[in-house]
Order: C-alpha cells, then structure tokens, then sequence
C-alpha cells in the first residue's frame, strides 16, 4: 500500500456548523433522506456554568481491518491500494451484511441505487483531481485534516505526530483511519 | 427528532428483520429435520432393524426440501437488489461466512430433494418415470448421501450461528455460544417438525418409532438451555458494552419473547410434558401436536429474540 489516507478532526476547531455534511451532499449527489457524514452535537456535558458539547464526526472510518469487507459474500465491498474502503456496485445484491457489520453504523442502502453507500473521500471525484474531499475543503474552521500518512512531510502526519488524538472503537480491533483531536473541555469518550 | 444534522432514520441498529429470523429458523428446520431423520435411520441400522417407510424419515423428506426453499425465497425476496442474486453465486469472499454458507446450500439443497426422492421413490416413479435411472443410481450411493447430508446439515445448522455473530459489534450475537445454540435449536425444532408432520400424515399407529426421537429431546433441550446460560453470563464479563446488553432478558418487549417464548414454549412446556404428564397422554395425537408445536414455537421466538434484541445492543 503505496498510500495511507486519514482525516484527522479537530473537535475543539470543530463548532457542528454542518457546512461538511451539506457540501458532501452537493459534492456527491446524495439523496435527501440519507447522508454520509454527520457531526452529532452531544452533551452538554460538564456542571453549570462550565457546560460544553461534544461534536462527533459521524462517517466511514476507513477501517484498515474493514469488517464490512470481511463480511461481503461476494467481494462487493472492497479497498484498494489507496486504503479507501470503497463498493462495486455491479456485484453487490443487497444482502445488507454488511450494513449490520460495520461497527460505527455509517452505511446506508441508497434508495436510488439500492446499493449500500458511504464516506470513500470523495475518490471518484475530486480525489481523483487532486483536490481534498468536499468536506475538509469547506470547513470553516479547518477542524479537518486530511492527507497521505505515509508521506512523512504531508500535514496530516505533522499533526498526527505532534498532536494527542484518539480513534473510536480500537477495542474491536478495526484500526479505523478516522482520527480524533480530543477537545480540552473534556475528557475522551469514544 | 428534528436534529441540526439531519434525520437518523438510517442510523437504526436493527438492519436485519424478521425475515432473516424466519429464514434462519427455516434454515434450522431443515437440517435439524435431516440430522434427526438420518440419525434415526443410522440407529435402526444400527439395531437390524428396517428402516423403511418411517413415518418420521417420511416427515424429514417433506420438511427438509420444503423448509429451506421456503427460506431461500425469503431470503432472496429480502435482497435489496433481488433480481440480482445470482452475483452471489458467481462471487465468493471466502473471508465471508455467507458465502461458505452459500456454498454449503449450494450441495445441500439438490441433495435433500434426492433424499426425498428416494423415501418417495414409489409416488415419484409414479409421475416421473423417466426418473427411474437417476434414482437407482442414487440409491446405490445412498449410505455416502447421507453421510454427506448428515454433515451438511451440521454445516447448515452451525452456519445460520456464525452468520450473526461474525458481526463484530453486536455483544449478544458476537459469541462462540451463538452457533451451538442455534446447532441445539436446530436439532429440537427438527425433531418437534418431523414428530408433528409424522402424527399428521404419516403415522399408523400412535407411537410409530417417535420414542426415540423423544429421548434426544432431554440432551437437546440441556444443551439448549446450557447455550442460553452460557451466552448471558458470558456478556456479564465482557466488558460494559456487553454487560448492558444483558438488559435484553431483564426489560422491553424482547425480554417477554425470550421469558414466554423461547423459555416457556421452548424448553419447559416440552421438559414439563415429557415428565410429568402421565402416561397415558404421551402417544396420543393430540399430546403429540401440542408439544411439537409448541417447540416449534419456542425455535421460532429464540431466533427472533436473537435476530432483533441481538441488534438492538450495539457495543
């Protein structure tokens, strides 16, 4: 694997404007009932007059160890050498295996290709131009990080090496590329 | 809830719905049917004794056939893209248990019907005559045949278990116990399904050899229950994920399906039964009915309970 790409989130930068779940919606022409990222405002947490809320990126990790692509009886759900867990969609009948697999509930059947669909980094599309995904370009308070881990110099890797950060669900084992920047104002909570 | 971040209509943690629970109960049927009716055969042969025209080896040739292309219909009609499921017979992620279960099914299902052909061979001889080479063949290789059916069926059976619980996420389904309950389930629902088919249509007398398809029904049901201990006080130790799902036998509606149910219907109505009814009752066919059906349901409640309480707890 030539490439490692991750996406690191900021959560104290990070305000739940929604400004990456609408750009990622017009960038990837999903439908209205469904949605491939959310940023879940949680709390308040912490006593008054010291309240705060906890902003969690809801989207495909791109599991390393994907249990998704473990579970696909036919190879429907695959990664490539870009380590971007992706769909053929050609192969896959549906058998929502592994909708109920993935462990952080971030597929979904698109109703318009009855396919399950999700986060891939927008890799067809501006990716493939060499631009960032439609999210982290967007954010206005660049509270998303994204780039090639494996390239030493990228800024990614720079942020990832100097700053705390945790994964969500390590305990299963999946090794999800999805990085989190804990906010100050609390502790983690994955 | 009308979230800042859009609906989480998609976000249900119950992907899998009854029809994969009716399914897997068929599924359980079927080859719970066969191993019982093949292991009856393999015991009778055993003793010298004939093994002809069985009523209850004439029960698992009805059930094991029609159970699982039953649940091979649903199966496919549950697909999101059913018009194209033959992709899953083209394509195998052998990482994946559903496609060993594919393949499974693949030899399993052709070669129950040949069981049934060679139980029936007289009435299908009748209607297709032209079957007769085909059958004779069959019926030279029969021991091989169910041989291989008998370990099919086992791989039937277990498969239906690892096919939930290699879904990592969900406490309940993500254990070793799974497949063991559903293999012990299989086994009573496959005894109570053919003892019912056999009282309905094929027995002559009243205890037409259905006491020895009783007497595996005390192991069964141990095992079963064993499976169910297991499982609960096993995710007392997993972690706290694991341990609130335990909440899924304390509180909800599913806690009433598993207590009624797959406890009440399933294990103590047919364990009640069998000890303390007298004995006049036990070979007599309203006796017989009540039981089975009442196993049946029991099965049809466990896989129920699992398939949905077993999504509704994600760790």
């Amino acid at each position: 694997m030539t490439k490692r790409y991750v996406l690191v989130h900021d959560e104290n930068k990070c305000i739940g404007c929604q400004a990456c779940n609408v750009a990622c919606r017009s960038e990837n022409n999903v439908p209205e009932s469904v949605t491939r990222i959310q940023v879940r405002i949680e709390g308040p947490y912490g006593n008054f007059p010291h309240l705060h809320f906890k902003y969690n990126r809801v989207s495909c990790e791109q599991c390393e160890n994907a249990p998704c692509v473990k579970v696909c009886p036919t190879g429907a759900a695959y990664v490539n050498d870009d380590g971007i867990v992706s769909i053929n969609e050609k192969k896959c009948v549906g058998c929502l295996y592994c909708v109920a697999a993935c462990p952080y509930k971030v597929r979904f059947i698109n109703p318009e290709t009855r396919v399950p669909d999700k986060c891939d980094f927008c890799k067809e599309t501006r990716l493939a131009r060499g631009e960032e995904p439609a999210c982290v370009t967007v954010c206005p308070t660049q509270a998303l990080v994204f780039g090639d881990a494996n390239d030493m110099t990228s800024e990614v890797r720079k942020v990832l090496d100097t700053k705390n950060h945790y994964q969500q669900k390590v305990n299963l084992g999946t090794e999800p590329r999805v990085y989190r920047i804990p906010s100050r104002k609390g502790g983690i909570k994955a | 809830m009308n979230n800042i971040w859009g609906s989480m209509e998609q976000y249900d943690p119950v992907v899998w719905n009854w029809i994969i629970a009716v399914y897997l109960f068929m599924a359980g049927l079927s080859a719970g049917s066969m191993l019982v009716a093949i292991g009856l055969k393999w015991y009778k042969q055993s003793r010298g004794q004939p093994t002809e025209g069985l009523p209850v080896i004439k029960a698992a040739a009805v059930i094991g056939p029609v159970a699982i292309c039953l649940g091979m219909a649903l199966l496919v009609l549950d697909l999101t893209k059913p018009f194209e499921f033959y992709h899953i017979l083209l394509n195998y992620n052998l990482t994946s248990v559903m496609a060993w279960g594919v393949i499974a099914l693949l030899v399993y299902i052709p070669l129950v019907f040949v069981f049934a052909a060679l139980v029936f061979e007289k009435q299908v001889l009748q209607y297709a005559p032209w079957l007769a080479g085909t059958l004779k063949v069959c019926r030279q290789v029969e021991n091989s045949l169910n041989k291989l059916i008998f370990a099919l069926g086992l791989g039937v059976g277990v498969y239906t278990g690892f096919l939930l619980s290699a879904m990592i996420s969900y406490p309940i389904l993500n254990t070793a116990v799974l497949p063991a309950l559903f293999l012990a389930s299989a086994l009573s629902v496959g005894s109570a399904g053919n003892i019912l088919v056999a009282t309905l249509f094929f027995s002559k007398k009243e205890s037409d050899c259905i006491e020895q398809v009783h007497r595996i029904e005390y192991p069964v049901a141990f095992n079963e229950a064993l499976c169910l201990v297991l499982l609960f006080v096993g995710l007392n130790f997993s972690g706290p994920a694991a341990q609130a799902a335990t909440a899924a036998i304390t509180t909800g509606t599913w806690a009433s399906v598993f207590w009624i149910g797959v406890v009440g219907l399933g294990l103590v109505v047919p364990v009640l039964a069998s000890t303390i009814a007298p004995k006049a009752w036990r070979h007599t066919k309203g006796f017989l009915i009540t039981v089975s059906c009442s196993t049946i349901l029991g099965v049809l409640a466990l896989r129920h309970f699992v398939v949905y309480a077993g999504q509704s707890y994600i760790s």
